[in-house]
């Protein structure tokens, strides 16, 4: 067996992501590659990867968590307020966390939880009932916990915590009933706010004139995936979600930001640097939570420190992380509500795709294009991995009065022909497709590269797939008995990497044979 | 967004239905115009935008296969109904609000008022015979089990409908039951309906009953048609046979 290195990049990735065999925030490194240099594992032996251990969580509803692995133990959170330590050579359980929810908590997609973040020997991650929690990791112990804002209002949470400097910085959920949206970060250490930077512009604010009276205050944009952080330009980046009511915007004429957009912000403070709304006005509920990746790419023979984001609305986008210029915009899937992006950045909108009462048939559907599964950058290929939808939809509307803490979305979406998806390997610098892997299904899970030259992402049938991550061929893969909705992650230990996903209500892990 | 959660005591929740047989909502237009905000997120996936059905039955025929009653009904989207695809929706929404979906559904019952001149129990024997119906479909314990199971399709689905999928069955392919066509290495085809399909393999059983399972790098091709294996019977009955045949369909409102 081959030991194990960093790779042929390892002094630069090495230093960005300190111990290469630990897992320690949801992106891996907080630019949110979801890469692994790890390369023990690779495209000449992924052949003989072979399952080590399984927990059974014995908790019924989605998983769609990134497990934290250090100290030789795995942290991993599961639906309905459970959370887990592990042994991450065993699967053995060291501690267990739960709490259940209280009544009356409004979610609009499941009762699911995407994380832990880590500082030190500390864990933290949010409950439904919208508060953050800080744990202790050798233990379990609750250590502090402050609530983000009232679960009776129709607040919730479900992202992973980000970790920046000596703050924890959270989103929230809850846009289809009411909410006005947030960005919060808190002090890791007492679990005091120490800012809040609101996705939804107040009147009288720079952006409230995009709102109609008080819409606003029901204006949606929630948070819910985790964002990244670049150390040197000291911003955080953070995807928008779409406005409420979903799809009937009659009642909040105007861009409405800052919903569908990726926001940067002052880490220190939480003031807006700039931001880009991909899609303005959004009537299709086209989230931009997706995780916004920061990677610095060869554009006209020099660096630039760039921003990639594959959008639920069809199109990817790359920016100027510093400054928010957008650098190039491509559709990657099935587009027809929009024409392409003008140099001005906004869309080129194509009349006549508005839900109405009996349902108008648009491109992508509801879920996108790509949707908030967690995506993937490998500074080895070069390439952009993530998940996209492959069908249309038919989209309705409905006159819908607001009432506090009911579902506000205004009619829905269904599906208008038969279709699956599809895994993208994108160029950034191009926006170009390299290669892609239809799927019979939607896909479901999110995408890990490593250095091994390999891709693993699992799918709605319960497959943990490898591919080789420059020619997207199927080297191996694994049924593991249930859908695969969590992203998968790897580490090492004793010498040995492993790659871990949840699977149904199992966590399993994979290793090459001693 | 995806459909909704909110979770709510099932404790609560049942203790508020225990012994309520009829609707605290009923005639609130209010109330039913609140119930299609959310039968349109939660429901019309499976039920159709109109309530008239898709994957799950007809809910504007004004009987269903769970009980009349509202608070069968109530009981239906609480609790669910085993044996079938649909969920409970206890933990997910208040008492309130699934009345306020009984309401909902209440004001689009239009009755079934259509009737179709046949003898069902002509049309039973050409269902078991001349039709061959039962080669593919089951009613009660007798048939086979390919097609859709057709015990309470009188009460799931509108004369309309079952007259459409009798004489153009592509028209709308009860899902779970479409055609999968996979092509062998030697060139044989061979087509039948869909029992899995995946990434890497493929499930079918032909008209015939036999069950195939493939794996895609053994085969040629493995295909989705988007099609159904029932033949038309436009042609394969008379008008008088085929009215009966949809008045012994009708009949079937099985047990509860």
């Amino acid at each position: 067996m081959k030991p194990l290195g960093c790779g042929v990049l390892a002094a630069m990735i090495c230093h960005a992501q300190i111990d290469p065999g630990s897992w320690m925030s949801y992106g891996k490194n907080s630019l949110g590659w979801r890469y692994s240099e790890l390369d023990q594992i690779n495209a000449k032996n992924v052949s003989r990867l072979a399952s080590q251990w399984m927990y059974q969580t014995g908790v019924p509803g989605k998983n769609e968590t990134t497990p934290l692995v250090f100290d030789r133990m795995m942290f991993v959170t599961g639906p309905s307020n459970f959370a887990w330590a592990l042994d991450a050579l065993t699967g053995r359980p060291i501690w267990s966390y739960k709490s259940a929810p209280p009544t009356g908590v409004d979610l609009c997609c499941g009762a699911v939880n995407r994380g832990f973040a880590a500082k030190g020997n500390k864990l933290f991650k949010v409950n439904l009932e919208g508060t953050l929690l800080a744990m202790d990791a050798t233990s379990g112990a609750v250590l502090w916990k402050a609530t983000l804002e009232d679960y009776k209002k129709g607040y919730s949470a479900t992202a992973a915590p980000l970790i920046v400097k000596n703050l924890v910085v959270t989103g929230m959920a809850g846009a289809e009933f009411g909410t006005r949206g947030f960005i919060d970060a808190y002090d890791a250490e007492t679990g005091r706010r120490v800012w809040r930077f609101y996705t939804v512009a107040a009147e009288g604010e720079p952006g409230g004139e995009t709102w109609k009276s008080d819409s606003w205050k029901r204006g949606g944009g929630s948070t819910w995936i985790t964002g990244t952080y670049d150390p040197d330009l000291n911003l955080v980046y953070w995807g928008t979600g779409n406005p409420g009511p979903d799809l009937n915007g009659d009642v909040r004429p105007g861009d409405n930001l800052y919903t569908c957009s990726v926001v940067a912000l002052d880490a220190d403070t939480g003031k807006l640097k700039w931001h880009y709304q991909f899609t303005p006005h959004d009537i299709h509920d086209w989230d931009s939570t997706s995780d916004p990746v920061a990677a610095n790419l060869d554009l006209n023979g020099r660096s630039t420190k760039a921003l990639i984001f594959a959008n639920r609305n069809g199109f990817f986008y790359a920016f100027d992380r510093a400054t928010g210029k957008l650098l190039h915009a491509k559709a990657y899937t099935r587009v027809t509500w929009a024409d392409g992006i003008a140099p001005n950045g906004r869309p080129v909108v194509v009349s006549g795709q508005e839900p109405t009462d009996e349902g108008n048939r648009t491109c992508p559907g509801m879920g996108g294009g790509h949707n908030w599964q967690a995506t993937a950058y490998s500074p080895q290929t070069g390439l952009y991995y993530f998940t996209s939808s492959e069908r249309c939809m038919l989209y309705y509307k409905t006159t819908q009065e607001f009432v506090e803490g009911q579902w506000y979305q205004a009619s829905t979406a269904g599906r208008s022909e038969p279709g699956g998806g599809r895994i993208v390997a994108l160029d950034p610098k191009t926006g170009n497709i390299a290669w892609h892997f239809d799927t019979v299904s939607t896909p479901t899970g999110g995408v890990l590269a490593t250095a091994g030259g390999l891709v693993f992402a699992g799918d709605a049938e319960g497959y943990l797939i490898a591919f080789d991550a420059q020619s997207g061929k199927v080297l191996w893969r694994f049924q593991a008995g249930g859908t695969i909705i969590a992203p998968p992650i790897s580490y090492a230990l004793d010498g040995r990497q492993y790659v871990a996903v949840a699977a149904g209500q199992t966590m399993i892990t994979f290793a090459l044979p001693k | 967004m995806r459909p909704a959660l909110k979770l709510t005591g099932i404790l609560i929740f049942a203790s508020s239905c225990h012994g309520q047989t009829n609707n605290p909502l009923a005639g609130d237009a209010k109330a039913a115009e609140t119930g299609r905000w959310t039968f349109r997120i939660l429901c019309a996936p499976c039920h159709g935008i109109h309530a008239d059905g898709g994957r799950g039955p007809d809910l504007t025929l004004g009987t269903y296969s769970v009980g009349d009653r509202d608070s069968d009904l109530y009981g239906a989207i609480a609790r669910g109904v085993p044996g079938s695809e649909m969920p409970g929706y206890a933990d997910r929404m208040d008492a309130d609000a699934i009345w306020r979906i009984v309401s909902y559904i209440r004001s689009v019952a239009q009755h079934e008022t259509s009737t179709v001149q046949g003898d069902p129990s002509s049309g039973e024997k050409i269902f078991w015979g001349k039709g061959s119906c039962g080669k593919c479909h089951r009613v009660g314990s007798n048939g086979s089990g390919i097609g859709p199971d057709l015990s309470q399709v009188g009460r799931r689905r509108s004369l309309a409908y079952l007259r459409a999928s009798v004489v153009k069955p592509d028209a709308d392919v009860t899902p779970g039951y479409g055609t999968l066509r996979v092509v062998l290495r030697d060139g044989k085809s061979i087509a039948g309906v869909e029992r899995s399909l995946d990434n890497f393999s493929a499930q079918l059983v032909d008209l015939t009953g036999k069950y195939y399972s493939f794996l895609r790098e053994d085969v040629t091709s493995i295909t989705r048609e988007n099609r159904s294996l029932m033949p038309s019977y436009e042609k394969a009955l008379a008008q008088n046979e085929l009215n009966d045949l949809l008045a012994y369909l009708v009949s079937l409102r099985g047990a509860r």
